[in-house]
């Protein structure tokens, strides 16, 4: 018989040479690890990282070459979809978990993205952390020069600091332009790979532990008054509060109209809305680029805080438009349908 | 809905798109854009329409159903690069059942 629970996937991303594969050998020896089906990307047509990590009797390790990002539409579907297949029929391990160890070139936009929509796998996978780790030596100067190494960063639900055995302490430099490019992901440390498995994928919307939504973890610590940037960051995060409910056609037409004009300088976009037309449910939004998923309808809030928190990544969008969109759009939702003023306006 | 709430979208929609341009309030209460050359007014439609908005570039003048479609057109007015395109964020229901 299929099991239909939701079967979390993680991402461990980050740029070569940081540490990934290090930090994936040690967490699949732990036992909580168990049950793991690791799927490792690399770049190049000979891979190396599969033979490097060890994992337990329980776990497994698939590879595939070439840019997963590139190629993500259909060799990760696929190779998602036999996993699935095989875990069916019985002929691999029933885990209960995967891992996608991302190439250290590869885009993680596009792998989430994949996750997210594509049909065969959405009702069986459900999107659970994204991980990055960042190399305290040379982290300051990727940063710096690889584009891909800020996106990674910026999409990421936990920064995992390595090689603070080398470098000592991680650079203010490099801890500061962490904190610009994603403030709202804690910073861990791995020592020498070793750190703890719930640590590190414990911050995903999915709560494996409890099966649940886990969205006040998924939200935690992301600053919800203020955008953080510096002069010379073009990726910036900024969290939007709003007391009021908000109605689900302005919410339907911000998030259109941001995937719209932004596209694929909108990293990522995360948050609990109260719905003025369900304010008991809270909504719970999820997008990577262009790419929304559907909301997700908790049966209950979280906590006592029933404000609307957004948090959005992006490349130069300017925290102000943002703002000013969600509210001119609410204004005009309450002029079309002026039934919904009560709960719109004033904000 | 609050004039100054339109202008002030249409001044950070230009930084966004990152489009040099002003923005400012007519003596008609309409609202004039320029950029790249281009000026254009952004209006409230005439009672009785069943749009809320027009929009007149260069001295073509369309109807716009919302802000969202306001946007959408100037965006493609004045900025070349732009590549429109339409997007479906959800085919989910827009509340639970």
């Amino acid at each position: 018989m299929t099991d239909r629970t939701a079967i979390p996937v993680s991402v461990l991303t980050g740029f070569l040479g940081s540490g990934k594969t290090t930090v994936l050998g040690h967490l699949l020896r732990q036992p909580e690890f168990s049950r793991t089906a690791v799927i490792i990307n690399e770049f190049g047509e000979i891979g190396l990282d599969h033979e490097l990590v060890e994992a337990s009797e329980d776990s497994f390790v698939e590879l595939t070459t070439g840019c997963l990002c590139c190629k993500v539409r259909t060799d990760l579907a696929e190779t998602l979809q036999d996993l699935l297949r095989r875990r069916d029929e019985g002929s691999c391990v029933r885990f209960d978990r995967i891992v996608i160890e991302t190439s250290g070139l590869a885009d993680p936009a596009p792998i989430l993205q994949t996750l997210m929509t594509d049909a065969g796998l959405a009702e069986r996978l459900v999107l659970g952390s994204v991980a990055t780790t960042v190399d305290a030596v040379n982290g300051a100067g990727t940063l710096e020069r690889e584009d891909v190494s800020q996106k990674q960063v910026a999409v990421a639900d936990r920064i995992v600091l390595t090689k603070l055995d080398l470098a000592g302490a991680a650079e203010t430099t490099l801890l500061a332009r962490l904190k610009s490019l994603n403030s709202g992901a804690p910073l861990l440390s791995a020592d020498h790979g070793r750190i703890g498995s719930h640590d590190l994928f414990a911050a995903g919307l999915y709560d494996p532990a409890t099966k649940s939504i886990d969205v006040e973890g998924w939200l935690a610590d992301e600053d919800r008054e203020h955008s953080h940037s510096s002069h010379h960051a073009e990726i910036e995060a900024c969290a939007i509060v709003r007391e009021r409910p908000i109605p689900a056609i302005a919410l339907t037409l911000f998030l259109e109209t941001l995937a719209e004009h932004c596209g694929a300088d909108l990293l990522r976009l995360k948050g609990i809305v109260n719905i003025a037309e369900n304010p008991d449910q809270p909504a719970v939004i999820h997008g990577v680029q262009h790419v929304f998923h559907a909301p997700a309808w908790l049966q209950r809030w979280p906590s006592d805080d029933r404000r609307s928190r957004i948090v959005v990544i992006g490349r130069r969008i300017p925290r102000r438009w943002i703002e000013v969109l969600l509210d001119a759009i609410g204004a005009e939702v309450d002029d079309v349908f002026p039934g919904s003023s009560r709960s719109w306006a004033g904000r | 809905m609050p004039g100054d709430l339109v202008r002030e979208l249409l001044v950070e929609s230009l930084a966004a798109w990152r489009v040099a341009g002003d923005v400012e309030h007519a003596t008609d209460g309409s609202i004039i854009l320029r950029a790249n050359q281009r000026s254009i007014r952004v209006e409230r439609a005439p009672a009785g329409s069943m749009f809320r908005w027009m929009v007149t570039i260069d001295d073509r003048k369309r109807p716009a159903i919302s802000l969202v479609a306001i946007l959408r057109q100037l965006r493609e007015a004045i900025d070349p690069g732009y590549p429109a395109k339409r997007v479906r964020v959800t085919v989910a229901p827009l509340v639970p059942p």
